[in-house]
């Protein structure tokens, strides 16, 4: 049985209690087939770092369920067929690249041997090979952001959640990111990844979610959502403004 | 197997982010002066010189590896909260009794290693204070009672360590954790004495009465009192083998109390 390599079911959750209660996140439900590229789309505040959270057992969920690879979030382990990377990644400052990511492996369940064999060419994937045994401490953002995405990719995982994957980067590690998930595409990885750069979302993405104040908005595939002769951003433009006017109303 | 392997590899992380830290180096340095400072101070006084050195020497010790707790363990415990840290290692299939007892075991290793170096500093102050007062040597004084002084230093540091754990894991800010570990400290430090004086003595103040209040109170905070031996040790007297295994359980247990509590606490906790 082929479960989704994503799954969320009525997902509800609140910061706060009483009259101050900020409603994260209402009645979300969201399917992610293995082998997607999934874009969860949304302005700032829309709740996308707080699914992610959620999705990585972070935060509780007040009500609904949350499924990675047909293990539920929460109850059964399955964050060793996981990657992630965060929004801004942070590091031991005081560890080098190659430790790092030696941790992260051994904390995967990884052999050394293996571990031995896939940092290499890890770090030549992401240009890091030069500052392996720098610490990490000293790297610039783009070098960080490198580093976080060779750590989400130490374990080989199945499925990748990337928070903001190309946030702050500048055109030329943007670029290099991009890359990098297009060839995870190909080489059959399921990606969630969030943002709200929607030249990247239409560069990479087969399906794509919106949400906004907590409200998924849309769910479907990209192609599907674009009307005819308006680009991504008009689209989008178009879908909160008219979720804002309903709220009002 | 594998729980536990995880446990020493975040345990050797956390060791290596310490020690490659300027904080601990800057604190060691500044202690390594202090125990050297010893030679100085000694000769102010005219007489137990060889008593004050030793008393003196592992005060150093105790100091520095207070500091160390509540700055540079404290700070990297805050650090994997404030600055998203534990993000990095909580998206690996590691649960959190794993995180914190890799943690704790990982600082627990930078304060022998402290408590070593700073060990081997006030030996060698007092080694020469002793040399050149020879007429001042304590009676019946031993190395080997300085040595197990120091240990019992060290375990009475992992208490603590295992305390600003607990502080850590509940605390909705590093500073209140902070607050709150150097005050269960202090409490610690105080509470056999102040047992001691409401029980034997029944015009105890304000807690006259409150024998059994407080006998209680004694039996949750920790009696730190137990692991100074700078007396035994700037005397010469005796303290038994039995008496030390005691401290050591009695450290280790109670410490693994605390980290369990801790993990209670931390699995409520919203990582946000």
């Amino acid at each position: 049985m082929t479960y989704p390599a994503i799954e969320i079911n009525h997902l509800r959750k609140g910061f706060g209690s009483g009259r101050k209660k900020n409603q994260a996140l209402s009645n979300l439900s969201l399917s992610i087939q293995p082998g997607e590229v999934f874009g969860f789309l949304g302005p700032n505040g829309a709740g996308k770092s707080t699914t992610i959270k959620l999705l990585l057992h972070f935060l509780k969920p007040d009500h609904g369920s949350l499924h990675i690879l047909g293990k539920a979030v929460g109850q059964e382990e399955f964050r060793h067929r996981i990657g992630y990377l965060s929004e801004f990644p942070v590091f031991y400052d005081h560890l080098t690249a190659g430790e790092t990511l030696l941790l992260s492996g051994r904390l995967s369940g990884m052999t050394r041997q293996a571990i031995d064999q896939r940092i290499p060419m890890l770090l030549e994937r992401m240009n890091l090979t030069e500052a392996a045994d720098r610490r990490v401490g000293g790297f610039s953002k783009g070098m960080k952001q490198r580093l976080g995405m060779a750590n989400a990719l130490v374990h080989d995982p199945a499925v990748l959640i990337f928070d903001e994957p190309m946030s702050g980067l500048d055109p030329v590690g943007r670029h290099q990111i991009k890359g990098l998930i297009a060839e995870l595409k190909q080489e059959g990885k399921t990606i969630f990844f969030s943002s709200h750069i929607l030249s990247d979302i239409e560069a990479l993405c087969d399906r794509i979610g919106i949400i906004h104040k907590g409200v998924l908005l849309y769910s479907g595939g990209l192609r599907d959502f674009l009307v005819a002769g308006v680009g991504l951003e008009e689209s989008f433009v178009q879908i909160i403004e008219e979720a804002d006017r309903a709220s009002f109303a | 197997m594998q729980a536990l392997r995880k446990i020493w590899f975040l345990a050797l992380s956390t060791c290596t982010e310490g020690i490659r830290h300027r904080a601990l180096w800057a604190i060691v340095c500044m202690a390594a002066l202090l125990t050297m400072a010893n030679l100085g101070v000694t000769t102010l006084y005219s007489w137990d010189l060889g008593k004050v050195s030793v008393e003196f020497g592992l005060s150093a010790v105790a100091f520095t590896g207070l500091l160390l707790v509540f700055f540079l363990g404290m700070k990297i415990l805050a650090d994997d909260l404030e600055r998203s840290r534990i993000f990095m290692l909580l998206s690996r299939p590691v649960s959190i009794w794993q995180y914190l007892t890799g943690k704790f075991i990982g600082l627990a290793m930078i304060l022998l290693l402290a408590t070593i170096i700073l060990g081997l500093s006030a030996a060698l102050s007092m080694r020469y204070v002793l040399w050149l007062y020879a007429a001042f040597v304590p009676p019946d004084f031993s190395w080997l009672t300085c040595v197990m002084a120091l240990v019992c230093q060290w375990l009475s540091l992992v208490v603590v360590l295992a305390l600003s754990v607990l502080c850590f894991s509940f605390a909705r800010q590093p500073f209140v954790a902070l607050l709150l570990a150097v005050s269960s400290y202090l409490v610690g430090q105080n509470m056999e004495l102040l047992r001691r004086v409401v029980v034997e003595n029944p015009q105890a103040g304000a807690l006259a009465g409150q024998e059994q209040l407080v006998v209680a109170l004694s039996w949750i905070f920790p009696n730190l009192s137990l692991f100074d031996k700078k007396y035994e040790a700037a005397y010469g007297m005796a303290f038994s083998g039995q008496e030390f295994v005691l401290l050591c359980l009695y450290a280790i247990s109670y410490s693994a109390l605390l980290l369990y509590l801790a993990t209670l606490l931390f699995r409520r906790k919203e990582l946000a």
